[in-house]
């Protein structure tokens, strides 16, 4: 491989290769080294004003960062353009999309490719520091240092450098030819000459089907600017830290947290729902350890939010907040390490290449770690001490690994492993030390009717259900550093323990806000809240008559969650004078328990529709004392086979496969199958689920799904009779016969009676079509095979006619005219017939009821309206208080 | 001692109950020979795999039979070759596979597959079409 390349590179340095736009790819990387810089610049100035209080400085650093702003958006453009102008020269173009993709997908290639995302994430930061620029007043200094930090270590992702054989990013502007230099060793580029390789590659590899959704365009970009987000509460905390005991960073740092709460949880539903439209499984959650990955910035960034909360009214708990907004920010990395180091590998089944970043991945980590571990230190002295050490060693580890002998290597980095690994967790704990020991507020007289008590208490449930996912999602990470052959948990042990987690964060959530800060008369909290909970009762076993759920934790469940929902939008009652933007809390609460009840009804009582006990048994099996494992025989049969036009029972309708169409132009590779429902009701629809045999992809299938209010049937398709192999005609046989006269195939089994002959024309001459009747017990169809003349040249074409449900092939390989009237029936046909096995058209489908899994929906949009409330609000609020 | 401090103990205490039970319930990913002895000991909970398909011999698929029942070989990484059995439909693209993991049991004869996660590394990284059939390139080139 080694010789390859440099032959390559050699070539690259002699031929001179043709149409290749590198002026583009050129310009786009200059943006991309002007981004890192103007970043730097950003963040040298700020810091300088910061420490100075020179304007001259600031003037400086929005300079810079105003050139970073726009110079991230020209990489934006160059590389749109890049896809647009279909320049496959670049590999990413090339890898990503291709000349059929329509232009409204083409924004979605953005997010195929790693660093398009991270261009995407570099983007909405970008972005919030504009706007933190304008609006931060006071914090801009030191907030827009650690963005504009944030910023250099993104950005340093695009670079796409080699120094020393270590790389440093990955660049969107990378030349196929360099990425993929034995695509220059194709043998037709022999004969071409390597420097028209791009007459070649005139095509992409395409963007994944999958991507190719509406959801697609608008959910990664959500998500993005969600985890963007979490860096400027991060932000606020380090600049507090660094100021010493200025409480004012609490209120913007609780509107941020807000944004990216609620940012974040819906970037999060909206994957849900994508999945749940265009993917397999059925479903809209299924604790992928991407999926977690989203989840845990979420969990503990709604746990941060809280606790901000807490601190901005009460003055406590200034230690925790500080602690989990610096955590949630670290865990944004932390799962940005997790889903592009390719680490995950066999453990999810979202596909990820390593780009090989994964140690720039994990450096950035530690350096932001280490970065708060500095500040944390309240004495200049003990800040400086800690800098040095931890730069000399890291320094001392990188030269050490440059001189250490070749065979003492493995051992070195063994060792170093277990020196990193311990430093890690050293820094980490240091940090927390130091930031109780500047930040501990006191507790001592909280009282058990505050506010703040319930609300710390439920901040920590969150964690303690983050705590599992983390764990969970964190194996293949534990596997890898200490060598254990774990495997991550199936959804079915998540949700198992989940369902418990969830339950005291719901109780809180119910009956927390009838709390005051600081004191609550008990006689007032208790009567609201045995009245939202006597309400609660009564609506859980009215919504229970229709629900028709078993099984006491899920009753339990399905109570706490309509107990948080109406104990939250009863609340408001209390809440009406203050108008609606004080609402806040109390509707994205109502609607996350909305939300959690459609979670809970439509996955405990989703019904598969196609199951079925038929099939082959496989042999039971008896344990020592014989008895006969019956559950291992009745185990997941979930699809039905569908015969065309030959309906089945499935739930309460009767279900039909109709037909089905090929697609045309851009969807020339999907089949389109009809597959008609009704029942007695009256009841009637039809879906229309597909599949694509992607010659790049393999065989991709998406689901079809009929939407009611209060359930939607969802379908898929997982296997259909085009995906057999066929089986070829046999039994060839050629018959001279007249109109009327009939005959059989080779084996007898069907009759074939010629009816009559049509003329019609042919574009260039005279087209015969004979009617021939097939026919066989209990059934028949017609078989047209046609002669073409062609007027010219007077050659004859035959073009037969098949029919693979009855199994019957036909050709007319030539007529004898004995009189031109053909109403004289002196025409003869020569007629070859062959025959096989019949084939009936099928599908495989799997058919499953979702109830009322529109909560789930219907709740997320509830919750985004109260983040809307509650951010306006609190935005309004600082108004006041400034003006 | 704080009914805080109570509270943080007690969810600390569960904190840690969550780990260790999350541990002990986790599986392993096994060979097929080890998921042999595995059930031989009345090991109950499923294990996990990884394997290649065995492309030599037949993947038995037949849904005009039982649409819910997939054959097909496997070898794992340390050459030993299973019979798998899976009761779902065929996944779309098994035959392209480089590397699959099954989760499931091994019974009797066979491994009982309850999930197949297939990774086929090249499926979004294939060389051209064209590189594969030269000759469909138009001769004009």
């Amino acid at each position: 491989m080694n010789t390859l390349l440099q032959a390559t590179s050699k070539i690259s340095d002699v031929v001179n290769f043709k149409n290749e736009w590198l002026w583009l790819g050129n310009l786009g990387q200059a943006f991309i080294i002007i981004t890192f810089l103007s970043a730097f610049a950003a963040m040298i100035f700020y810091y300088k004003h910061e420490k100075s209080g020179d304007i001259a400085f600031r003037k400086a650093a929005r300079r810079s960062y105003f050139i970073h702003a726009f110079s991230v958006i020209a990489i934006f453009s160059v590389l749109f353009a890049v896809i647009f102008f279909h320049r496959y020269e670049f590999y990413y173009a090339w890898r990503h999309s291709s000349n059929s993709l329509p232009v409204y997908y083409m924004i979605s290639c953005f997010w195929e490719g790693q660093e398009g995302s991270f261009l995407l994430w570099i983007f909405w930061n970008a972005v919030i520091g504009v706007v933190l620029m304008r609006y931060s007043r006071k914090w801009e200094s030191p907030v827009m240092a650690v963005i504009s930090f944030g910023q250099v270590a993104l950005s340093s992702m695009l670079l796409g450098l080699e120094l020393q054989g270590v790389k440093i990013g990955s660049s969107p502007f990378e030349l196929l030819r360099i990425a993929r230099p034995d695509f220059l060793n194709i043998p037709i580029l022999g004969s071409i000459g390597i420097e028209n390789y791009l007459s070649i590659f005139n095509d992409g590899n395409g963007l994944n089907k999958l991507l190719q959704n509406y959801w697609m365009v608008i959910h990664p970009p959500t998500l993005f600017l969600g985890f963007a987000l979490a860096i400027v509460p991060f932000a606020y905390s380090l600049a507090s830290l660094f100021r010493k005991d200025d409480r004012s960073w609490l209120q913007p740092a609780l509107i941020w947290s807000l944004a990216c709460v609620g940012v974040l949880g819906t970037g999060i539903i909206m994957g849900g729902f994508w999945a749940y439209e265009s993917l397999s499984f059925g479903g809209y959650w299924a604790w992928d350890p991407v999926e977690n990955a989203s989840l845990l910035p979420w969990l503990i960034m709604t746990s941060a939010a809280h606790m901000l909360l807490i601190s901005k009214n009460t003055g406590r708990h200034m230690f925790t907040s500080h602690l989990l907004v610096q955590l949630s920010f670290w865990l944004v990395l932390y799962a940005t390490f997790l889903t592009r180091s390719g680490i995950l590998g066999e453990a999810s089944v979202h596909s990820f290449t390593d780009l090989g970043l994964s140690g720039q991945l994990l450096l950035f980590l530690l350096v932001f770690i280490g970065l708060s571990a500095s500040i944390s230190f309240k004495s200049i002295n003990q800040r400086r001490i800690f800098n040095r050490i931890i730069s000399g060693v890291f320094i001392g580890a990188v030269a050490l690994s440059f001189v250490i002998p070749a065979d003492w290597y493995s051992s070195f980095q063994t060792g170093l492993k277990w020196f990193g690994i311990s430093a890690f967790f050293s820094v980490i704990v240091l940090f927390i030390i130091n930031l109780y020991r500047n930040q501990k507020t006191n507790l001592e007289d909280e009282k058990l009717s505050s506010r703040e008590f319930w609300m710390f208490l439920g901040s920590m449930f969150i964690i303690l259900s983050l705590v599992q996912i983390f764990t969970a999602t964190s194996i293949p990470v534990f596997n890898k550093l200490f060598g254990f052959r774990t495997a991550v948990p199936v959804a079915r042990d998540y949700n198992a323990i989940q369902l418990w987690m969830a339950m005291p964060i719901m109780l809180l959530m119910a009956i927390g806000q009838y709390f005051s800060y600081r004191n609550t008369n008990w006689k007032t909290w208790l009567k609201d809240a045995a009245i939202t909970g006597l309400i609660s009762i009564a609506t859980t076993v009215l919504l229970n008559f229709n629900f028709k759920i078993e099984g006491y934790h899920f009753l339990l469940f399905l109570f706490l969650a309509v107990w948080l929902a109406l104990g939250n939008i009863l609340y408001v009652w209390k809440l009406k004078k203050l108008g609606v933007l004080a609402w806040g809390a109390s509707v994205s609460h109502f609607g996350f328990g909305v939300l959690l009840v459609g979670v809970l009804v439509s996955s405990v009582n989703q019904k598969v529709l196609s199951s079925t006990q038929e099939g082959i048994q496989l042999a039971p099996e008896q344990d020592e004392k014989g008895n006969v494992d019956v559950k291992g025989m009745q185990f997941n049969r979930e699809n039905r086979i569908l015969y065309k036009n030959d309906p089945i029972k499935m739930g309460t309708y009767q279900v039909e496969y109709d037909y089905f169409e090929q697609g045309i132009n851009y969807d020339s590779l999907d089949k389109f199958f009809y597959v008609k429902f009704w029942n007695q009701t009256g009841d009637t629809f039809t879906l229309v689920p597909k599949t694509q045999n992607n010659p790049k992809m393999g065989l991709l299938a998406e689901p079809s799904t009929k939407h009611y209010i209060h359930k939607d049937v969802f379908t898929h398709i997982n296997y259909e009779s085009g995906m057999d192999k066929k089986e070829p005609f046999s039994g060839f046989k050629t018959d001279t016969v007249a109109l009327g006269q009939a005959f059989t195939t080779n084996s007898g089994k069907r009759k074939l009676t010629p009816l009559s002959i049509e003329k019609g024309a042919s574009s260039n001459g005279l087209m015969l079509r004979l009617v021939l009747l097939v026919q066989g017990i209990n059934q028949s169809d017609t078989l047209y095979p046609q002669i073409l003349i062609n007027e010219q040249t007077g050659n004859l074409e035959s073009i037969a006619d098949q029919n693979e449900g009855m199994g019957v092939y036909a050709s007319m390989l030539s007529f004898n005219i004995q009189d031109p009237d053909p109403s004289k029936q002196k025409i003869s046909f020569v007629i070859q017939s062959a025959e096989k096995e019949p084939v009936r058209d099928y599908i495989v489908l799997k058919v499953v009821e979702f109830p009322w899994i529109n909560l789930v929906w219907a709740g997320t949009i509830i919750m985004v309206f109260g983040f809307v409330f509650a951010i306006t609000n609190r935005i309004l609020l600082q108004r006041k208080v400034l003006s | 001692m704080k009914p805080l401090h109570i509270a943080l103990i007690i969810i600390a205490g569960l904190g840690v109950a969550a780990v260790v039970s999350l541990y002990g319930n986790t599986t392993k990913y096994v060979s097929f020979s080890e998921a042999q002895e595995l059930s031989q000991n009345n090991y109950s909970k499923q294990v996990h795999v990884v394997c290649q398909l065995n492309k030599s011999k037949p993947i038995n698929y037949q849904p005009e039979v039982d649409p819910n029942h997939l054959e097909f070989w496997a070898k794992d990484s340390l050459g030993n070759e299973s019979r798998v059995i899976f009761l779902q439909p065929k996944p779309q693209d098994l035959e392209r596979t480089e590397k699959i993991v099954l989760t499931g049991k091994h019974k009797g004869d066979y491994f009982h597959a309850e999930a197949i996660l297939s990774k086929c590394p090249s499926k979004y990284e294939d060389a051209p079409v064209k590189k594969e059939h030269p000759s469909e390139i138009p001769k004009s080139l």
